[in-house]
């Protein structure tokens, strides 16, 4: 007797016209999460999470909100200017070591977002972090 | 030994470092003021003055993180690496396999003792000449800079130019020669020179220190009578900032925005009592659209001294 393979049908995913498609927000959650834990770390002084319209803002020093801010704008124009002036192609990641502090930025979709750390923090360790939760 | 030959040295050691490590696509060396002391001959020039352009921007803002150190792009294509060396960056393109561990140990070597060398062998060479106008002018024309900022800035080169040959190196075995010839006379203009750098570099950080800043939250008005050239704020700051300053009134304030956006407006004090003394900053419709800013974000907020 002849076997017969079974295809597996399409699944097709049930819809009506008259509701939305809840699109779902695990990503967001993961990445506040993440976030959170990385806060909590020795040496983390905060984050900056920028998207197109808003952005969060968690720094230990609330006085050094706009100091940090521009100065992460700047990183970012400075990073694609950069990048598209020697045809590098599109950014990952940025770090930015001062003599007190250090800053790692990088997009995560759509999304621009820069960790502040004292200077020993090792930010491979927070890259790898922030990369395990997307 | 003039600046042209400073340059010739950075630009033959950047071309022997590239013959050593291949994964150095293109480099160029900036000094702290702006100007592209050696760079790479594949690279052409309107490229390298926009890379430096663009990151000297980026190097005056890191100063809120104590001045920058290292930078480190990792793009698609390749890696940019940033390295400060005494008072230059090292700005390279790197490969994407780039082994930064190793670039770093030869350029934290070579480039110091090169440096070193240079300036032991010729200590007036290290004197900063004038900015390009030409590099650099957009970018700071494209914010608005107040006079203060302009006036600090001025003063600190004339100070780098007092204080350099005696940080550089040992000034004393260099002007023996010149002072078994003419023994006295020398000494004077040294003397008072250093002692009129002094009194500007007592002068100047009173400046930097009485400028005050202040975070305030935007409240936004509009109307058809308001002028959109100028700001409340609350008498109080107004107040403080004169007394600080010593000026019989501010006039102007410069506005900070989240981006990094700067703009400069005339001061009126907030007249509705119940916005008072609730550390608001009233802009007019007009120029939070021009500023991209919305009602109850945060700006920093500082006097803007006319040029008087």
């Amino acid at each position: 007797m002849p076997i017969k393979k079974k295809f597996p049908s399409d699944e097709v995913e049930q819809r009506v016209d008259w509701a939305p498609r809840i699109e779902p927000k695990e990503e967001a959650i993961d990445l506040r999460a993440t976030l959170e834990k990385i806060k909590n770390k020795t040496g983390i002084i905060g984050y900056i999470l920028r998207a197109s319209t808003s952005a969060s803002v968690d720094l230990k020093d609330p006085s050094k909100i706009i100091d940090y801010a521009v100065l992460s704008a700047a990183a970012v124009e400075s990073g694609e200017n950069l990048s598209n002036a020697f045809n590098l192609g599109k950014m990952s990641s940025i770090v930015l070591e001062g003599k007190e502090v250090k800053m790692l930025s990088l997009s995560i979709g759509e999304q621009q977002l820069c960790v502040f750390m004292e200077k020993n923090v090792d930010h491979n360790l927070i890259y790898k972090d922030l990369m395990g939760s997307m | 030994m003039s600046q042209e030959m400073y340059s010739v040295a950075l630009k033959s050691t950047l071309k022997e470092i590239k013959n050593i490590y291949p994964d150095i696509n293109w480099s160029f060396i900036l000094m702290n003021n702006g100007i592209v002391i050696a760079g790479d001959e594949q690279t052409t020039e309107p490229t390298i003055d926009e890379a430096a352009g663009s990151f000297q921007t980026l190097a005056e803002k890191a100063s809120t993180i104590g001045g920058l150190d290292n930078l480190l792009i990792d793009a698609e294509k390749g890696k940019v690496y940033v390295s400060c060396i005494n008072d230059m960056y090292l700005i390279a393109g790197l490969n994407k396999r780039a082994d930064l561990h190793y670039f770093r140990n030869i350029t934290q070597v070579i480039f110091p003792t090169i440096i070193k060398v240079l300036d032991r062998l010729n200590l007036p060479s290290m004197t900063p000449t004038p900015p390009k106008p030409a590099s650099f002018t957009p970018h700071i024309l494209s914010k608005p800079i107040s006079s203060a900022q302009i006036t600090d800035k001025t003063e600190e080169t004339e100070a780098e130019e007092f204080e350099q040959p005696e940080q550089l190196g040992q000034p004393e075995q260099l002007r023996q020669p010149e002072q078994l010839g003419q023994p006295e006379q020398p000494e004077q203009p040294e003397r008072s020179e250093p002692l009129e750098a002094e009194a500007e570099e007592e002068e100047s950080p009173k400046k930097l220190s009485t400028l005050p800043s202040q975070q305030l939250i935007v409240d936004r008005f509009g109307g058809l009578l308001m002028r959109s050239d100028s700001v409340q704020v609350d008498e109080e700051i107004l107040k403080r900032w004169s007394e600080l300053l010593e000026v019989e009134e501010i006039h102007e304030v410069e506005i900070e925005t989240f981006n990094g956006k700067t703009a400069r407006f005339k001061t009126k004090v907030i007249t509705d009592s119940k916005l008072q003394g609730r550390g608001l900053i009233r802009i007019p419709e007009k120029s939070c659209q021009t500023l991209e800013i919305k009602r109850g974000e945060l700006v920093r907020v500082k006097p803007a001294m006319s040029e008087e």
